[in-house]
């Protein structure tokens, strides 16, 4: 039986003049100014100081601290939202995580306020509580130093210090993952306590307390001590809300609070019994996850799966009304962004506009293979078309073979309408490459994406997508230079891998650089291995390991391997000009043997100053990544099934396999800042291309492209890809149908994932000039979404100078000759 | 006795002074020549004058090396029993040292116009060996100095 019910899957009835709550939620989210929260911070490290006692055991420790935060954390209600519960203290905080990274924003505390790019508001008298009480206690304790003591200063770390040859975000701790938020609203937080408390005295009983059974009865203990934190703090929200109802004179205000005291009183606690409650047992928990972990990625997963259920009983009640389920969602989403991260200047110069990512997941297949598109799926379109906030990063699921061109068009319109988001992801593809992991076909199908673009079984696989952020252009410069980069001076950095004036050959040249990527991937993945064993050792994650499969049938927490499946993500930076560059060689060196390698690692050294021949040579006669030239496609599937074959063979510290992805966020845009002139002709310091999508200006024909990207071997990028893409215009049903079958086109051809900014080149050139003429201008980054105004200008760059294409023709937009100077060529 | 203790007050109040005005005006000069001897020896007046200032070297020990690349520079600040003390000469036993391509690269670093440690990193201005938090520590305190004697608090 169809699950569509209602008569207008576009559900245009429903706006913002008569959903005037929503509307005023919207407006008041609009004018939040960004704040630091130090409320955990300050919970967590002055009971782990003076409260907490050096005999338990750390998973124990740490499960205290939790609930002594969770229970002690202040019940705010800043506005009308109808969800109870909030991530920090301000209506749009920023959590200090000092354990983690928030050390880093120490020498801005009197700055962090009034500085140009995105400030942050930080009270005079927090900056001292941070500065006197909490930093000084992770000086020696934070992950980063206790990591960089334990291993005595390993090289991995240094490299790793000097952020242009890749980030290892395991010092942003435990986080991008997709959370089983069901078993709360499903089963309810006693549930876990007892299963946990069960499964405790079953060992007890059993009377051996050594070894493992110990591991395992501290781990159940932690659990419970955890969840009933969770607990406390939902009791202390119905606590409030239900004072706050007594003097409240607003009656609509009133109620609302007296339906939040209900609603606390029993969710998360116990099973969930309507919408509204499912939905706030689930935000409970997300704001509960949040205490223990640092607000990064934290995806809900596919919630119109996990929620219809009570979607449809409480209509088929005539409980819920399709306008109320349009406000509570609304509501959610409000939430989902209440929170930021904490970021210092420098790194806001060079990475900023990230929001915390949390993705939701919709449409898709279930887990029989059959459509899951439901009503809830169209309600939520709706809701992220009407308040087209970054947050939650949105991602719709697409099986061409399952899904109706109704609900792709349905995608595709909201895509028009909000001119970035959602994002497309390609069910046929993402479910196969998830079983070629080792995934079980039903959980495959059962995929949401975390943070930007990976996949994840939800609720089931531990994925931690984003432990590596490697940079190829980093390794090609090092086989370039025999072991040295421009950025780092006459330091040796990797192996000396020879001259390349020497090489014969351009398989001679691909060794020495498959030498330095295997070396340098290398000192990453140990890196990564040193912070998850730190982790393990200092910072478990007992309340975050409750709400996975596997954990409690293991007893073990998820730091230790107890998802039933589990992964570490590496992402790569500037893929695109990598394989141009190793294109440019081939065809320049070795093919045409128009100019020798000296001679084009002059021009690299002097920024092709004096170099004009050979620049517009290497710009224009050299095969790009994005066409079908057999050269470009050779060396893109080369380089992605090298890449695929070196991390697998890497087994992580809780038993799961190394996956490659290709997306970036913004940093093909910061470490385009750093790096030196490339083979491909882009010229020093300027961005890199996003994720897998090709160079700017370089693929001039869309069909083309997306059938060169699509016939990328899609089972060699289980860490997910962001390709990005942009139209100037689209109008009226037919284009939308046109953009759909486009979309569908690449799916077929085998692409993961594809996004769109639907604007003009002249619109983005416009609104970086007069900013304020665009104060929410939404654009998708690389796989994620921001204000415009947020980025840094590098990133802005990157957007603008994305190539455009006709939607029509499929022929790429000319760039504006006034401004050409940004292409990465000029 | 009381005129010595007066005599010692005064003239240490004429030092801040006189270090304050050098201060100013090296940060706003193009070399930034002996920014790091007048910035440590500042801390340290202001730490034995300013109750409130010295409260960020209450228990706190810590040992900084500061060193130039050519090797030209070499200044140890330590701080211990709630005192600062700085040598020109090496230590042992840092907790971070930090080596500089030149002193204007290290006021970047530190202070001006904002504490630049990750961009300073990514040129290679500056490079460091050790715990990165105590650096973080000692930026804030350089900054903080900063904003207190241009009145920016």
């Amino acid at each position: 039986m169809s699950a569509i019910i209602l008569k207008d899957i576009r559900l245009k009835e429903y706006d913002l003049e008569n959903m005037g709550l929503l509307k005023k939620l919207r407006e008041e989210h609009s004018s939040a100014k960004p704040e630091v929260c130090i409320e955990r911070s300050r919970y967590i490290t002055l009971y782990l100081r003076d409260m907490s006692s050096s005999d338990d055991p750390i998973e124990i420790r740490y499960a205290k601290a939790v609930n002594h935060f969770l229970s002690n954390k202040g019940s705010f209600f800043f506005d009308d939202n109808l969800l109870a519960g909030t991530t920090t203290s301000k209506p749009l905080g920023a959590p200090v995580y000092p354990e983690l990274t928030g050390m880093a924003i120490w020498p801005e505390l009197d700055t962090i306020s009034t500085r140009p790019q995105n400030p942050q508001i930080l009270s005079r008298e927090d900056a001292d509580d941070l500065n006197f009480d909490i930093f000084p206690y992770w000086m020696e304790r934070n992950v980063l130093e206790y990591t960089r003591k334990k291993y005595n200063d390993p090289k991995c770390i240094r490299l790793f210090q000097q952020f242009v040859f890749f980030l290892a975000s395991k010092a942003g701790t435990i986080s991008h993952t997709v959370p089983n938020y069901k078993v709360a609203f499903e089963k309810g937080v006693e549930y876990i306590i007892e299963e946990a408390a069960s499964r405790e005295a079953r060992i007890k009983n059993n009377g051996n307390l050594t070894g493992e059974n110990k591991e395992k009865l501290e781990f159940y203990q932690a659990v419970q001590i955890a969840m009933k934190g969770v607990i406390a703090y939902a009791q202390n929200l119905s606590k409030k809300a239900a004072e706050l109802a007594k003097t409240e004179k607003d009656p609509a205000r009133k109620e609302n609070y007296l339906k939040m005291a209900g609603v606390c009183a029993r969710v998360p606690a116990k099973p969930a019994r309507t919408f509204r409650e499912a939905i706030n047992s689930l935000w409970i928990v997300q704001v509960a996850i949040h205490a223990e972990n640092i607000n990064m990625a934290m995806s809900p997963g596919r919630l119109d799966q996990i929620l219809y259920k009570y979607y449809k009983e409480d209509i088929d009640k005539g409980t819920l009304t399709v306008k109320e389920a349009i406000e509570l969602i609304g509501c959610l989403w409000l939430k989902l962004t209440d929170n930021t991260n904490l970021v210092p200047e420098t790194a806001e110069e060079l990475f900023g506009g990230a929001g915390t990512v949390p993705a939701v997941t919709i449409g898709g297949v279930d887990e029989d293979g059959e459509d899951a598109v439901n009503d809830l799926t169209y309600i939520m379109l709706r809701v992220t078309e009407l308040l087209k906030t970054k947050d939650p990063s949105m991602n719709a699921r697409y099986h061409y073979e399952k899904n109706t061109d109704g609900y792709r068009d349905r995608v595709a319109g909201v895509i028009v309408s909000t001119r970035a988001v959602p994002a497309f992801h390609n069910d046929v593809a993402d479910i196969k490459t998830l079983e070629n992991q080792g995934t079980k076909l039903e959980h495959a199908r059962d995929y949401a994406i975390i943070g930007c673009v990976e996949l994840a079984s939800a609720g089931r696989s531990y994925d931690a997508s984003s432990s590596i952020m490697f940079n190829l252009v980093s390794t090609l410069e090092l086989t370039l230079y025999n072991g040295k980069r421009p950025v780092t001076g006459d330091d040796q950095i990797g192996p000396e891998t020879g001259d390349p004036g020497q090489f014969n050959s351009f398989e001679d040249f691909r060794e020495a650089f498959k030498t330095q990527l295997k070396w340098l991937i290398g000192e990453a993945i140990q890196l990564n291995e040193y912070f998850g064993r730190v982790h393990q050792e200092i910072l478990p994650t007992p309340l975050l390991s409750s709400f996975l499969e596997g954990t409690m049938e293991k007893g073990k927490d998820l730091i230790f391997g107890g998802a039933l499946y589990n992964s570490s993500g590496a992402t790569h930076i500037g893929f695109a000009d990598t394989v141009d560059s190793l294109n440019a060689i081939e065809k320049a060196v070795f093919i045409d043997k128009k100019y020798t390698f000296a001679e084009i690692i002059d021009a690299l050294k002097v920024n092709f100053k004096g170099h004009d021949k050979l620049h517009s040579y290497l710009v224009y006669k050299t095969p790009k990544y994005g066409t079908e030239d057999p050269i470009a496609v050779k060396n893109s599937q080369n380089l992605i099934r090298f890449l695929y074959e070196f991390y697998q063979g890497h087994i992580n510290y809780r038993g799961g396999r190394y996956r490659p992805g290709y997306w970036t966020m913004t940093n093909h845009a910061g470490q385009g800042r750093l790096s030196g002139a490339l083979p491909n002709g882009r010229k020093a310091n300027k961005v890199f291309a996003s994720g897998i999508t090709p160079v700017s200006q370089a693929a001039n024909n869309i069909s083309a492209c997306l059938k060169s990207i699509g016939g990328l071997d899609n089972l060699c990028i289980p860490g997910g890809e962001a390709l990005n893409l942009k139209y100037p215009n689209i109008e009226g049903e037919e284009d939308i149908k046109k953009f759909g079958q486009a979309v569908e086109a690449y799916f077929r051809y085998g692409g993961l994932h594809v996004q769109f900014n639907i604007m003009s080149y002249e619109t983005l050139l416009d609104a970086r000039q007069n900013p304020e003429k665009y104060p929410e201008l939404l654009v998708r980054v690389s796989g994620y979404s921001a204000y415009f105004n947020d980025l840094n200008e590098a990133m802005k760059d990157e957007i603008i100078t994305r190539t455009a294409y006709d939607v029509k023709s499929g022929r790429a937009v000319p760039f504006p000759e006034s401004d050409r100077s940004m292409l990465g060529f000029e | 006795m009381l005129g010595k203790i007066l005599n010692f007050f005064f003239f240490r109040g004429f030092r801040v002074k006189q270090t304050k005005k050098k201060f100013l005006n090296c940060l706003e000069s193009e070399l930034a020549e002996e920014f790091l001897q007048l910035l440590l020896n500042l801390m340290s007046l202001v730490f034995f004058l300013h109750k409130d200032f010295r409260r960020n070297i209450k228990d706190f020990n810590g040992r900084y090396l500061f060193r130039s690349k050519d090797n030209k520079i070499t200044v140890a600040a330590i701080f211990k029993n709630n005192r600062m003390t700085v040598l020109e000469k090496a230590i042992d036993n840092t907790n971070v040292t930090v080596i500089f391509k030149d002193q204007r690269a290290l006021m970047k670093f530190i202070l001006s116009p904002k504490p630049d440690i990750l961009g300073s990193i990514l040129k290679q201005d500056v490079t460091l060996d050790g715990n990165l938090n105590y650096l973080s520590k000692f930026a804030y305190m350089a900054k903080h100095l900063q904003l207190m004697v241009s009145g920016g608090i």
